[in-house]
């Protein structure tokens, strides 16, 4: 074994490694986003404004406004645990299956702290009661037995 | 009673699990053939056991046993007869079931092959093969027993003798043939790459860590290459017709770690032949399919345990530390027995130069793991990002999309740079005879896909300039092999370049299917390229008698009509399409809402999609008002998605090489 074949395999590993780490980690950085309930909103909205982030929650009884003539749906997400909220907008996109009062939803957008509003560019729902993981290519687990006699 | 003697099965089949890892340790370490057939028909035993105890389940399916747990979870009177079988796949505990079962077929059908082989010497590879699938299945039995805390038995019964009057039903979206045959053909995949990391840790275990381990099981790993394929595609089809967002694949944790398995899988189908061909890279083939394997179960663990925080992900588990804690005990196993023949490990070649078909497979196999860990990463990001400043973040489908592109496309041009480079290093030859041509074509390729891009108002874009330069070079470079070969073949067989072609393949149905596979992959990143590069998109809402424009496309909401159906109210609506102004015919979509399953109602979207060649028209409906035929507005999305049926043309020709190179029966490699 030549001592500057085994040079050059290990500059062009290292060079494929740096590469891929250096790609992994700008890729990281500028997309990442943190995720949020309401109720941390509320602690720490300020330092999220105009950034992207995502936000998991319940659907605020009567707070959902569907203006089905210019694809626009208003809601509101309720902490689960306390009673802070946070408004979304949802433009342009169906309203999605599911979508009913107290469901558990997951918004992915930009925010805007001082109209406490996310803009959201992607939203997930999913029904209160029944069925986990509706859209699971694995259909999920048991969990929900005992809540759902 | 049925379901009482399905339990019974499961506890008996502990204790042939522990009988078949005794006899099979003691018998080969004793050289006694008595306890090593012993141990063999222990495996054959738990086959049988499971068999009762799934057969028991599909029975209480069948029978509409609404004592039981797990029928009334996700089985319900109405369900038709083939969604009540699929159901045992319905959730956690029977999928568990379903997956031991599947495992226990896989063990006897190594017993008999080794039987068949040998029938009167031992065959003592797979019989060390077998411990680490008995060890496997253990695993999984003792999940299903009902004894560990948070996992069922799903044969046990409602508890203080209750009956329900009907069961939950299963989810109407996963009410269409191919979501019942998706789950099984993923399991299928993942549980056949038990078979070549058991052949791993039993070279291991027998000290005969020459390639005989890795021909033994090659077409074990190749069957769970395809069917890995075909599991994953079936998946990304079912999203793009069954959920409406026109699109098939979105980096979900969940189709991420179908993928990871197939990926590592890829790369182990690679490297060994390093092996078989140079004697090199015998550790990291062992470490390549632990990986694989252990990824088949961290998927698992990732999809289940709750850790990650996606729609999928919502439902938690008490499986997860299970999974993981047997995941790091098998792994540090392995480790165990890798130190123990280190010296046996040891390559006998190495790597002469950095442009040689070595390096190529080499690279190869960072580029495939490099992706697994990077797609790794992005799917527990969530886990990671809170572990390092407390703070939980995610990475969108965007993350993904850009960081794969590069290594992906490197990739690309690897599928036709390896099979034609030489090995030990490339000589000027070489490159003048094989790389030139293929290359300038590429340049070509490039280029008009740059000007056609550009003629139709792109940018520059960079990256579809690059795959279709890496595109066109790998088919030129693959068909010029082709040619090559069945030229030579057809002049000393004195026949036609079709019947050389023919014996060409024939003969080296292994190398020719990994061409063909390889023919597969540019057809499938052309279709990649066009549809997630190049797809369109048009909200409005419509009234009555409305159109929108998508592209060139002309849609007219012309009627509506309502259906009845066994348990489901279907809602059509038709539109009226037209090309460049000129009527074309009409498609329907519509939406079906399940109002009599279980206590639930849902709605769902059915899309409609009209194929243009390879290109695809998809509308796809919000909720529709009962007002809609006079007045009520209706949500539509249109889309345009080009090349999208390039991208199932790709995968069919994949699974086809896969095919072919699966028939080549020797376990001798005659690569040249």
């Amino acid at each position: 074994m030549k001592r500057k074949n085994r040079f050059k395999i290990i500059a062009a590993s290292v060079m494929l490694l740096g590469g891929m780490v250096f790609l992994v980690v700008a890729m990281t950085r500028s997309t990442s986003m943190r995720h949020f309930t309401p109720a941390s909103l509320v602690l720490d909205g300020s330092s999220a404004d105009n950034q992207r982030i995502q936000v998991d929650g319940l659907i605020a009884a009567g707070s959902s406004q569907w203006d089905a003539a210019n694809f626009v749906l208003t809601f509101a997400i309720q902490d689960r645990e306390t009673d802070a909220t946070v408004n979304v907008i949802y433009k342009d996109q169906l309203k999605p299956d599911n979508f009913t009062d107290g469901g558990s939803v997951f918004v992915e957008g930009e925010y805007d702290a001082s109209q406490n509003l996310v803009v959201a560019t992607k939203l997930m729902t999913k029904c209160a009661s029944k069925y986990d993981g509706a859209e699971s290519a694995v259909p999920t687990d048991e969990t929900s037995y005992n809540s759902s006699e | 009673m049925t379901a009482e003697i399905g339990q019974a099965a499961i506890f008996l089949s502990v204790l042939s699990c522990l009988w078949a890892i005794a006899f099979l340790s003691v018998g080969l370490r004793t050289r006694n053939p008595h306890a090593i057939q012993s141990g063999r028909n222990a495996v054959i035993a738990t086959f049988i056991l499971i068999s009762i105890s799934t057969g028991a389940l599909i029975y209480g399916f069948v029978t509409d046993d609404f004592s039981m747990r797990y029928v009334v979870e996700v089985s319900s009177a109405a369900q038709p007869l083939f969604y009540k079988i699929t159901a045992l796949w319905g959730r956690m505990s029977g999928s568990l079931l379903f997956w031991l079962w599947i495992l226990t077929v896989v063990g006897a059908i190594v017993v008999w092959q080794s039987h068949q082989r040998n029938k009167n010497t031992q065959d003592t590879l797979a019989d060390h093969a077998l411990i680490p699938i008995v060890i496997v299945q253990l695993f999984f039995t003792v999940l299903v027993t009902g004894l560990i805390e948070g996992i069922y038995n799903p044969l046990a019964r409602l508890p203080d003798g209750q009956v329900a009057a009907d069961g939950q039903g299963m989810n109407p979206l996963l009410q269409t043939p191919l979501m019942a045959i998706h789950p099984p053909t993923l399991y299928l995949g993942w549980i056949s790459l038990t078979v070549p990391f058991a052949f791993a840790v039993g070279a291991l275990t027998s000290g005969r860590v020459g390639s005989e381990w890795i021909l033994r099981s090659r077409r074990w790993t190749l069957f769970s290459w395809i069917i890995l394929t075909i599991g994953i595609t079936l998946g990304g089809n079912w999203a793009y017709r069954e959920l409406g967002w026109g699109g098939y694949w979105a980096w979900d944790p969940v189709e991420n770690a179908s993928f990871m398995p197939w990926l590592l899988g890829t790369a182990y189908l690679h490297s060994v032949m390093i092996q078989e061909k140079r004697n090199m890279l015998k550790l990291w083939n062992i470490l390549l399919i632990t990986l694989a394997f252990q990824f088949t179960l961290l998927g698992t663990f990732i999809t289940r345990s709750g850790i990650i925080a996606s729609v999928h992900a919502f439902a938690q588990s008490d499986i997860g530390p299970y999974f993981l804690g047997f995941i790091f005990v098998s792994t540090a196993g392995v480790i165990g027995l890798v130190i123990y023949r280190w010296k046996r490990l040891k390559s006998a070649n190495q790597l002469e130069s950095l442009l040689s078909r070595e390096s190529a497979f080499i690279l190869n196999n960072w580029l495939l793991v490099g992706l697994t860990l990077i797609i790794l990463w992005g799917t527990l990001w969530p886990v990671i990002s809170e572990a390092i400043n407390g703070e939980k973040s995610s990475v969108p489908e965007s993350f993904f999309n850009k960081v794969v592109i590069i290594p992906g496309i490197l990739l690309l041009f690897l599928t036709g740079a390896g099979p034609i480079i030489s090995w030990k290093k490339i000589t000027a030859n070489n490159f003048r005879r094989l790389f030139v041509f293929p290359l300038l074509v590429g340049l070509v390729g490039g280029a008009l896909t740059w000007g056609f891009l550009a003629l139709i108002g792109h940018a520059f874009p960079l990256y579809s300039v690059l795959c279709s330069f890496a595109a066109v070079f790998v088919l030129v470079a693959i068909c010029a092999e082709f040619y090559r070969g069945a030229k030579l073949r057809a002049k000393r067989q004195e026949t036609s370049l079709l019947n050389g072609l023919n014996l060409l393949i024939q003969r080296n149905k292994r190398r020719y299917g990994g061409y063909i596979i390889h023919i597969g992959i540019v057809i499938l990143y052309i279709g990649i390229m066009g549809s997630k590069g190049y797809f369109l998109l048009e909200s409005k809402s419509l009234t009555m008698g409305d159109s929108m424009e998508v592209g060139k496309f002309q849609l007219t909401m012309k009627d509506s009509f309502q259906e009845e159906y066994a348990n489901y109210r279907r809602t059509t609506v038709v539109f009226d399409v037209a090309k460049d102004g000129k009527q074309i015919g009409s498609m329907e979509a519509a939406r079906h809402f399940y109002y009599k399953v279980g206590q639930g109602e849902q709605d769902t979207i059915e899309s409609a999609i009209r194929h243009f060649g390879v290109n695809d028209l998809y509308i796809a409906l919000g909720n529709i008002p009962p007002d809609i035929k006079t007045g009520g507005v209706v949500n539509v999305q249109g889309y345009h998605n080009p090349l999208v049926g390039v991208v199932w043309i790709g995968i069919a020709v994949m699974v086809l090489g896969g095919i072919v190179a699966i028939a080549e029966k020797s376990d001798r490699s005659q690569d040249s």
